[in-house]
């Protein structure tokens, strides 16, 4: 008798846990987040396959907001600055989708050489969307002669807030400890300044550029969960797409995203 | 021999004290019941009873009370990105934050409860559970004493460090991103106003400046300014002073170009240092050194920083024009000073603290504007006042209030009773505007500077403009974060609905004030209550006249007394 | 040693008692005693002294002789200078101070806590005579403590939404808003509140606000909101509730007297 009145409240506590963790996802969720393997590791992939594609948006296509420039217009007002939140080009190309593979345990390592910036220049941030490798620094530029605070609203990691002052070029950043994201960045000092970056355990993210197209190289022949994410679109985590790759071959996956 | 024993056994003692401090401040409280029952009746009806800072209070609070889900805490004794220690929790809870709706627990909750309550919203954030070192709390070690020289070497620091960009150039919070900030959680937040100390929420001394500073203000846009991220990191003070020198010339000769590219060199090597020290990697002694030497720049420039910061406010909120420190105007012959005239110099003004209309809707519970200053001069015929108040945003009614239809403007009111009570027990005008009893206006608007409309009210909601105008002279500007506002009138006039004024008659006086980029419009402002105004009568002449004379009739008195004596005697 | 005079006596008695009223007693002891009371003081004391000189002739001659003295004694002429000179020097710093003196405004005579009207309203219903009325939720206390309750609870939110601004997070008046308003708001932590007045009279001083007052309570003063026009009657009820429930007071009760 003792025992299941033990095993009652034990499933009821359980109960109440599970409960307040989904409270808790769900007041923390405004963000959809990617989602990133328990493990990763990384080795050479010798004739690996390839996934890529063209991510179009579709529906009614809101008017680009023009953002309002309140300060230091003689650099930031130069040209006319607008919301990238839903940047779609040509044939309803969607640009800054993140296109990932959400299943992969083990394939290549990192292209080292590669340099991480992200430029300030005008009071905008470029990339919008920027991939950013567990461990590796990102590098602020800054040659406007303005200051910027570069303000990563981190919340698995330590949050960065550090000013940039006008004369400082570049600012490296520390790199983190755990994979998140996309986190937003903003300053604030220009408040209209906006962008994300994605810190991400394996190589296999691609951002989509003006024509919507990615390109994910160097995939070990298999199946996999292929996911997105995009700032105002949404992601598809619940229903990913499912792509094989075989060696050495192209597979293709496109997307048609709508606004959430 | 022995002092070498001796000297080990202090180092253990000492050690071993400083072992059990560490362990003391670390391990102090100890989540209970007690802890969850005292946070559940003092502390949920704001912070929420799931610590996420949404209680049923938390909707008309800005600055929102804390949400303590992302053990985002703004007052530390930490570095960036570090949790509080437990006594950063149990002080902000004793103190409370001034200018916040955060009051002090310190009379209302025993000190064990208060240690209870901390422990308790610790467990609303699991970092504190995994976090395995203690906190890297902020070196105070080399603190550069309260100086002229160390506030002008602030100053500078304040420019180049881009503390205008929110604070604005002294400090009053008006910068030219003031209103566009936003916290954590998307809600807007003000820059502090330097010059209001008294609002300070982790307190106004310099170390409590310095904390603020080195190690920011989590959760705020207030970045933290320790390390790599300070201004030219990794050099000295003088090797800075000369880059800041090259960097500020418009163009380089290619021998300055060189110059510069080796301090730049310098920098990269020390911010690679800051970098790895905080990924973790463990520096060489050497390499500690350089990033010791840099650290300790940093530090001495931030010493100055806060100096400067420091000396942008007063000690202490000034006594609020209550009691006999009420507001006299004082007598001048002659033409009384215009705005920008020195004369009011001279005068010290008088305080009276505003607090938000939550009388009527609708309502002000947020209020920006702390206070308004005011002096006054007065000759035979006018009365000159000058009024002072801070306001971060300068709004002259461009934006339209969506549910009033009204443009949002920045505005002050002064009120009179239109008669003044005789006597203490006669009734005077209802507060807000009057009612029953009439109140006199002048009423004051950003849009027209240059102009003051004399209101007759009966009732916050029962304003008329008066027929007749044109009494008063006005005057006023905005500058820094500071609006100026003169105002000029005759003592008596011809109007009935005016109030008349006399010296030496105490005059209820009270105010309002709008600060447009808060949402102030028609009744959600601030607001004072009756404070007391008068002209100060000239000093009687009767005291030239008086004092002698009584001193010679007592000298005669002791001449008297003595003959009468020496009579008797004879 | 020479004995002191009785003259000097007198004097010593006077000075320290002023000394000991003005600096000891008040100040070091307790607060600073009010110049009215110390003059009082002194005048009961000067009389005590008046008495004990001119209870015998002989006394009274003691008493008179250092005076005399002074006057008429040609070895005394520097003591009689000097007082020639300190006497009206003093008188005349004395009246200089008085009619410098700087006017200060009148106080005010409010009463706090002015009696009620007869009649207990909420907006235009009369709910009925202000002695007989009772929380209608009180009763719960002892029949239905869940339903009580979870009608303090209601009095805890209605509390935090609206009032604790100026009355404070601990009820004792000492809010973000209260430093700065004139009356202050009501301190319901202190003894001398809760225990002394009925709900029905925190009924009518909710609903009703400082502009309900009756004169004697200052009602131009006060900012304290015409509640009724924001709380139903019920919210009013329960937040009474929860006054006396957090801080421990039970409001005045006739009923049971009866």
């Amino acid at each position: 008798m003792k025992t299941y009145l033990l095993a009652g409240f034990a499933l009821l506590l359980a109960c109440c846990y599970v409960g307040n963790a989904f409270a808790a996802d769900s007041g923390a969720g405004e963000v959809e987040m990617l989602v990133f393997p328990d493990s990763y590791s990384a080795a050479s992939v010798s004739n690996g396959g390839t996934i890529s594609g063209v991510v179009t948006f579709e529906g009614d296509l809101p008017e680009m907001k023009k953002l309002e420039i309140t300060k230091d217009q003689a650099v930031c007002g130069a040209t006319d600055k607008y919301d990238e939140s839903l940047v779609v080009g040509e044939g309803n190309a969607l640009k800054n989708t993140i296109v990932y593979l959400i299943d992969i345990s083990k394939g290549k390592d990192f292209d080292k050489a590669t340099k991480l910036e992200i430029d300030q220049k005008g009071c905008k941030f470029s990339p919008h969307v920027q991939i950013v490798p567990v461990g590796v620094r990102v590098t602020m530029l800054n040659t406007d002669k303005v200051n910027h605070n570069v303000h990563i609203f981190s919340s698995i990691n330590k949050p960065v807030n550090k000013q940039q002052t006008k004369n400082r070029r570049k600012m490296p950043l520390a790199g983190v400890k755990k994979a998140e994201g996309p986190v937003a960045v903003k300053c604030d000092i220009h408040g209209w300044m906006s962008a994300w970056i994605a810190y991400v355990p394996h190589p296999y993210f691609a951002v989509t550029n003006e024509k919507g197209e990615f390109t994910l190289e160097g995939v070990p022949a298999g199946t996999y969960k292929l996911g997105y994410w995009h700032e105002a679109c949404g992601t598809n985590s619940d229903s990913p797409a499912s792509v094989t790759v075989e060696a050495g071959s192209t597979a293709t996956q496109n997307f048609t995203l709508k606004l959430k | 021999m022995v002092n070498r024993n001796v000297v080990t056994l202090l180092m253990l003692v000492f050690g071993l004290l400083c072992a059990v401090m560490l362990v003391h401040a670390q391990n102090a409280p100890e989540a209970s019941e007690r802890g969850k029952e005292v946070y559940e009746q003092s502390c949920a009806h704001c912070h929420g009873t799931e610590g996420r800072g949404d209680g049923s209070a938390a909707e008309n609070l800005l600055p929102k009370p804390r949400d303590f889900t992302r053990g985002l805490y703004k007052i530390r004794s930490t570095e960036s990105g570090q949790l509080p220690t437990d006594q950063d929790l149990f002080d902000i809870i004793t103190i409370g934050m001034p200018g916040s709706s955060m009051p002090g627990w310190e009379t209302s909750l025993s000190a064990d409860e208060r240690w209870e309550v901390v422990a308790y919203i610790k467990t609303f954030y699991n970092g504190f559970k995994e976090s395995e070192a203690p906190p890297r709390q902020i070196s105070l070690e080399g603190k550069i004493a309260y100086s002229e020289q160390s506030v002008e070497t602030g100053k500078e620091l304040y420019v180049e460090l881009g503390c205008v960009e929110c604070h604005g150039n002294v400090g009053r919070g008006d910068g030219t991103s003031a209103p566009t900030l936003t916290d954590e959680w998307g809600f807007q937040t003000w820059p502090a106003n330097l010059a209001q100390s008294w609002n300070f929420r982790g307190g106004a001394d310099t170390e409590a400046i310095f904390k603020r500073f080195i190690g920011g203000i989590a959760g705020s846009p207030m970045p933290a300014f320790e390390g790599d991220s300070f201004l030219h990191f990794g050099l000295s003070v003088e090797e800075s002073k000369r880059l800041t020198e090259l960097e500020n010339k418009d163009e380089m000769t290619e021998v300055e170009e060189t110059e510069s590219e080796k301090f730049y060199e310098k920098m990269d090597v020390a911010v690679d240092l800051a970098l790895n020290r905080a990924e973790g990697i463990e520096l060489t002694a050497a390499e500690q050194q350089t990033y010791d030497d840099a650290m300790k720049v940093v530090y001495e420039k931030s010493w100055h920083l806060a100096n400067y910061v420091k000396s942008l406010a007063p000690e202490e909120r000034p006594e609020p024009a209550i009691g006999k420190n009420v507001l006299r105007s004082q007598y001048v012959q002659g033409e009384l000073p215009g705005m920008e005239d020195t004369a009011w110099e001279v005068l010290q003004s008088r305080h009276f603290p505003l607090v938000g209309q939550v009388v009527i809707e609708p309502r002000q519970f947020n209020p920006t504007i702390d206070s308004v200053n005011i002096k006054s001069f007065y000759n035979d015929t006018e009365v000159a006042f000058l009024f002072m108040w801070d306001d971060r945003t300068h709004t002259t009614g461009d934006e339209i209030d969506e549910s009033t239809g009204k443009p949002l403007e920045d505005a002050l009111a002064i009120q009179f009773p239109v008669k003044v009570p005789q006597g203490p027990t006669a009734p005077k005008p209802y507060f807000l505007w009057g009612g029953r009893l009439p109140v006199y206006l002048w009423h004051w608007k950003a849009s027209a500077p240059e102009q003051v409309v004399e209101i007759t009210a009966k009732g916050i909601n029962n304003a008329e403009v008066q027929a007749a105008q044109g009494a008063l002279q006005a005057q006023g500007a905005y500058t820094d974060g500071q609006y100026k506002l003169w105002v000029k009138r005759a003592l008596k006039t011809d109007d009935k609905k005016d109030l008349q004024l006399e010296p030496g008659v105490f005059v209820p006086i009270a105010f309002s004030a709008w600060d447009g980029a808060n949402g102030d419009v028609d009744t959600k402002r601030v607001v004072s209550s009756w404070y007391t105004f008068v002209l100060e009568p000239v000093p009687s002449s009767r005291r030239f006249v008086y004092p002698p004379l009584i001193a010679v009739l007592s000298l005669g008195l002791l001449f008297g007394l003595r003959a009468v004596v020496q009579r008797r005697n004879s | 040693m020479k004995r002191l005079s009785l003259f000097t006596i007198c004097l010593i008695i006077l000075i320290g008692s002023w000394v000991v009223l003005r600096f000891a007693i008040g100040g070091i002891v307790s607060v600073p005693i009010p110049g009215s009371v110390i003059a009082m003081y002194m005048g009961l004391i000067i009389i005590a002294v008046l008495v004990h000189i001119s209870v015998e002739d002989s006394l009274f001659r003691e008493f008179l002789r250092p005076i005399h003295e002074t006057l008429v004694d040609n070895n005394l002429r520097v003591r009689r200078r000097v007082i020639a000179v300190l006497i009206p020097l003093f008188l005349l710093g004395y009246t200089h101070s008085i009619i410098a003196q700087r006017a200060n405004p009148p106080g005010s005579p409010r009463d706090a806590h002015p009696s009620p009207p007869l009649e207990l309203t909420y907006k235009d219903e009369v709910i009925g005579t202000m002695q007989d009325v009772v929380n209608p939720f009180r009763h719960y206390e002892k029949d239905d403590p869940e339903a009580f309750k979870a009608h303090v609870e209601n009095g805890r939110r209605v509390y935090y939404d609206n009032c604790f601004y100026c009355h404070g997070d601990h009820l004792d008046g000492q809010a973000h808003f209260a430093p700065y308003l004139q009356p202050l708001p009501a301190n319901f932590q202190d003894p001398g509140i809760i225990p002394n007045f009925q709900e029905s009279f925190f009924f009518w001083r909710i609903a009703k606000g400082g502009p309900g007052l009756p004169a004697a309570g200052t009602p131009w003063d006060s900012a304290m909101p015409i509640w009724e026009n924001y709380l139903t009657k019920d919210e009013i009820w329960d937040v009474i509730l929860f006054l006396s429930d957090y801080t421990g007071y039970q409001p005045r009760t006739f009923g049971e007297a009866h």
